[in-house]
């Protein structure tokens, strides 16, 4: 069969990707969109969630700095409903060195970043739980921002302008002849299958993995990962983004982010984007850090730990920028290290880049976006369709900073109390609870289920944050898995031409997006891959992942928690009796849980 | 300041069996308790033992208590006693169970269409252990509007051989939905509200009625079995039982669901009507924090607290029966360290990286449970060198060290069966009450509204 021809193939649906398959689609290209799972499973699904003020990067590397100011005011207008407006608090606690605030204040001032000084008392009032004893405080505008609903709300947008994306398909391998790229395999994961696309133009935007897809083309792309583990208390403590006014390093932000509070990170190197684990010690570092911020932080429950690798691009001596080249000179050991051809990358910006990889590597049709920060993905995506534009020859200029997302209600940002406004309308047509941590509706999930059926209750997670509260799972998902199980069972029928597809929302009928021209057929009703197993995956998927995240902090309330959940599951339901060895799918590796 | 024979802290199983064999063992008997405990969310059933490779209940406890450390190694031989004192207070309240130690552990279904082996069952679930036949079919009964039983996907998970692990099995298996009066436009029902309705004969009628209605039309030429999520009644379910029996004509048995757990809680009010009739004065709310010393540091009764106000109790004897994890008996710390918060008690206990295994679903269980408290063969709390830790003190249940109950389906019978040693050990440290019936004595003159717990 002829492999359908595509403008533009963009590998990976984190954040950038997903911003980039919008961008693309609004100037008229063709595009496709993959991600070997769901969407947002890399670094944009594993890190705070905070939309950044800039006021983190001013001293250091004042680049990133104006970027995320820039981005924090775009995303605040065209992505609103994926972002809480929480604004953020700096403070200056006793162990914090007492002349970096000085120093902040002025490079705030400096890089344009709004930044305004308070009493310390003042900033007690807003925030009670903070030590007592804060020697200053900066009033910054960071805020709070839901990756899974951003990546949604550009997915969307990318479909109503003519998009494609498809979760669980992985990039197998490139075709080359003559310097381009004239063929794409790509693998449904669930099913095994495989089909070709002929795209014009391939963009990586794989994070962690950018390496390994750059390598399917014959390019190298070195990336230093860095992982960061965070924990998630069941409250939050403040509900504003507060950080420590010093030098960035571990533990340095604490963001309330829907009805739970993220503190992290630690920043250790790893080898390998899909095996790292989170360490006994890392999570005592963090406790630590936490009840210098807020006193009472290490008597509060952690809910769970989880942690993301940030992909920092390492460039070529030849790709430095000046400006970047001056900054190794300055630093003693950096310089040296240049001098003898080698980069410390603890030495380079974190902005992010896009490689043509045409003069670059002789691979005409292929760009990379490597770098970068969940607040500066629009951003990002702009620059990269920038230039993929011009190979194109799109004369479209970008528009995604202009046309806000969300539709009709779009304008507004998310608030604490949106899901219970919304269970308490009168009549409450979908009001059965199925998740009461986190107010998950049965309509939440039929709506979920409508459109990316078959899925994994760990994608209706992302999707509805099914599980994500204090009982992380103990009472929704058995309910959750029962409506799973009424898909498979009783509607599998109407089930098996969808397959598990993001389609578009908003039109007379829904338009399905993920037809591909020789796509595989999807399977038989039954026990295949849709049905009864399909249920035992989920359930057990599920569970395996909470518990995933729960283990590294299981003290306390959370290990009463766990111990009352695994007597209901083992004891009362017997699931180990669905546990067949090999069985679960769409499983993120050891290490990987997430929020 | 109250003062009795024997102190039991801990309603669970545990707890409601010291109590319960104390008393009728003659003792005078105070039993508080926190809160509720597994009963409230366990599936109704008693689980004696059915680790890996063994088919009945006395295989798998004498397996069990051969272990070195396991608490079966010090209890088996209370287990038939207990089990008996249990079994004859629950058919006193109307609540038959069936199979004793000797039953094979049958695989009956569970309400995410997986199975268990169970091996003692309340009436309203023994007919799910009954050998499948030929030609017999199951069907899963589902009511609309209820969120925590899905019969379709239950019947669709049971249709297939994986969940029943080479157990014989049904034929066939279909659903059906029943939509109960009155819950149209009800939402988020739990199982306790319908348990409470079954319970209104005026509502029970009509309900019964559609049952029977839904069930007909699929009796085909073989036999048939019902199954219903369960919440057929809570405090009139015998009643609800044989007006089901009547409307049916066939056999039927409930699935337990997820907390509140309808068939524990009626295990649970059927143990302490026990206790009521045999004069126990029990306490549900009173939070144990401390205990009550003579001169020479012996254990003699509970610093408890109710209504925010102390509220010491004085024993001749005292029985901790607080539990493990799950209901806070013992208590982990973020720096690693298990805690037995009441009396401070050495807990045994693995190194803190070691205490879960990578899986939820690890087949050998988790090394943490097996933590508690080591006793030596009195149930007497000892530490790690076997030296007696405490004195005036004994352990029962989930807090005793040395089971992975979950795994081992343990966690019910050796909850009975220390249970039943404490008491008979405590009594025999009790003035008046050397001799240990199997049965109640002759109740002795009341000593006031709360029992003669209360002298």
């Amino acid at each position: 069969m002829t492999p359908r021809v595509l403008d533009v193939l963009v590998v990976g649906g984190g954040a950038t990707g997903a911003a980039l398959l919008r961008d693309l689609s609004m100037r008229g290209a063709r595009c496709l969109l993959v991600d070997k799972g769901d969407f947002g499973t890399g670094t944009s699904g594993r890190n705070h969630g905070l939309l950044h003020s800039g006021a983190r990067y001013v001293v250091k590397d004042e680049i990133s700095a104006l970027q995320c100011a820039r981005e924090n005011a775009v995303l605040s207008r065209v992505a609103a409903p994926a972002i809480e407006p929480t604004g953020g608090l700096f403070v200056a606690t006793p162990d914090d060195p007492p002349d970096y605030a000085d120093g902040f204040a002025a490079a705030c001032a400096r890089a344009g970043v709004a930044c305004r000084e308070i009493e310390p008392a003042e900033a007690l009032r807003r925030e009670p739980a903070l030590r007592p004893d804060l020697r200053r405080a900066f009033a910054v505008s960071d805020g709070a921002i839901d990756p899974w609903a951003l990546i949604e709300l550009n997915l969307r947008s990318a479909v109503h302008y003519g998009g494609e994306a498809l979760a669980y398909h992985r990039l197998v391998g490139l075709q080359l002849a003559n310097g381009r790229i004239v063929g794409a395999e790509l693998a449904d994961v669930r099913s095994g299958s495989t089909f070709r696309v002929a795209p014009r133009m391939v963009v990586n935007a794989a994070g962690p993995w950018a390496g390994r897809v750059a390598a399917l083309a014959g390019a190298e792309v070195t990336l230093t990962l860095g992982k960061g583990a965070l924990i998630v208390l069941d409250r939050r403590p403040v509900d504003s983004v507060v950080a420590r006014c010093h030098p960035p390093s571990d533990g340095d932000a604490l963001v309330p982010v829907h009805t739970v509070a993220i503190l992290g990170t630690s920043s250790v190197t790893v080898h390998d984007p899909d095996r790292y684990a989170i360490s006994p010690a890392e999570i005592a570092h963090l406790m630590a850090l936490g009840d210098q911020l807020v006193p009472s932080f290490s008597a509060s429950r952690v809910l769970r730990a989880y942690a993301g690798v940030r992909p920092l691009y390492l460039p070529r001596l030849d790709e430095l920028q000046p400006r970047e080249r001056a900054g190794l000179a300055a630093d003693p050991a950096a310089a040296e290290a240049l001098a003898a051809g080698r980069i410390d990358s603890r030495r380079l910006t974190r902005a992010h880049r896009v490689l043509d990889h045409g003069p670059r590597d002789g691979i005409a049709n292929l760009v990379s976006i490597v770098g970068g920060k969940l607040t500066t993905c629009r951003l990002m995506a702009e620059e990269t369709a920038d230039t993929v534009a011009a190979k194109l020859g799109l004369g479209t200029p970008c528009r995604t900073a202009d046309e806000p997302m969300g539709g009709a209600d779009g304008g507004r940002p998310y608030w604490l109390g949106h899901r219970l406004a919304e269970r308490e309308v009168a009549g409450g047509g979908d009001a059965d609870l199925v998740c009461e941590c986190e107010l998950v509706s049965a309509g939440d999930i039929e709506r979920f289920l409508d459109e990316r059926w078959p899925c994994s209750l760990d994608d209706l997670r992302r999707g509805t944050r099914l599980g994500m509260g204090p009982c992380q799972g103990a009472f929704c998902t058995f309910r959750a898995a029962a409506r799973v199980g009424e898909r498979a069972g009783g509607r599998a029928a109407t089930a098996t031409g969808e397959r598990g597809l993001l389609v578009a929302a908003g039109g007379p009928s829904p338009v399905e997006i993920g037809r591909v021209a020789d796509g595989p057929e999807p399977p038989e009703p039954g026990d295949g891959p849709i049905g009864p197993a399909l249920v035992d995956a989920a359930l057990v998927g599920f569970l395996e992942e909470r518990f995933r995240g729960v283990r590294p902090v299981a003290w306390g309330r959370q290990l009463q928690e766990a111990w009352f959940e695994a007597g209901v599951y083992l004891g009362v339901l017997g699931v180990d009796a669905l546990v067949v060895d090999g069985q679960r799918p769409c499983l993120p590796e050891d290490g990987r849980a997430e929020l | 300041m109250p003062s009795c024979d024997v102190l039991v802290a801990g309603a669970g199983l545990a707890g409601l069996t010291t109590a319960l064999a104390a008393a009728d063992g003659g003792a005078s008997v105070w039993l508080v308790a926190k809160g509720h405990a597994a009963t409230h969310w366990s599936h109704g059933g008693l689980d004696l033992a059915a680790p890996p490779g063994t088919v009945g209940g006395g295989e798998g406890v004498a397996l069990l208590a051969r272990r070195p450390g396991h608490p079966y190694e010090i209890v088996a031989e209370d287990l038939p006693a207990g089990l008996a004192r249990v079994r004859r207070a629950l058919d006193a309240a109307g609540l038959a169970y069936e199979g004793d130690l000797a039953s094979p552990h049958g695989r009956i279904p569970t309400a995410v269409g997986a199975t268990r082996p169970a091996g003692v069952l309340p009436g309203a679930q023994a007919a799910a252990r009954a050998p499948w036949r030929p030609g017999e079919g199951l069907l899963v009964v589902g009511f609309e509007r209820f969120r925590d039983f899905a019969a379709p996907a239950v019947a669709a998970s049971l249709a297939r051989p994986l969940p029943w692990a080479g157990a014989p099995r049904p034929e066939r298996v279909t659903a059906v939905g029943v939509t109960l009066p009155g819950l149209a436009e009800r939402r988020n029902l739990d199982g306790l509200d319908l348990a409470r309705a079954f319970d209104d004969p005026s509502w029970r009628g009509p309900a019964l009625d559609a049952i029977a209605r839904a069930v007909e039309p699929h009796r085909g030429d073989g036999e048939l079995r019902v199954a219903f999520p369960a919440v057929l009644g809570l405090a009139d379910h015998p009643a609800v039982a044989a007006a089901l029996d009547a409307r049916l004509g066939g056999p039927w048995f409930e699935i337990p669901l997820v907390p509140p757990s309808v068939p524990g809680l009626r295990l649970y009010e059927a143990m302490v009507a026990a206790l009521r009739a045999a004069r126990v004065a029990v306490q549900v709310g009173f939070a144990v924090s401390a205990a009550i010393r003579t001169p020479d540091g012996r254990v003699a009764g509970l610093a408890t607290a109710a209504a925010g106000r102390p509220f010491p109790i004085r024993a001749g004897q005292v029985v901790l029966a607080t539990g493990g994890f799950a209901s806070g008996g013992l208590v982990a710390t973020a720096d690693g360290r298990v805690e037995e918060p009441i009396l401070g008690l050495p807990v045994e206990a693995p190194p803190q990286p070691a205490w879960l295994a990578p899986s939820m679903f690890d087949p050998a269980g988790h090394p943490l449970e097996a933590a508690g408290i080591r006793t030596d063969r009195k149930l007497r709390p000892v530490g790690p060198t076997g030296e007696r830790a405490e004195r005036g003190v004994r352990i029962a249940g989930a807090l005793l060290a040395g089971a992975r109950a979950l795994r081992e389906r343990s966690g019910d019978g050796i909850a009975i069966a220390s249970g039943e040693r404490a008491a008979r050990l405590a009594l025999a440290r009790t003035v008046g009450a050397l001799a240990v019936p199997s049965g109640p004595v002759a109740a002795g003159p009341a000593a006031g509204p709360e029992g003669r717990g209360a002298r």
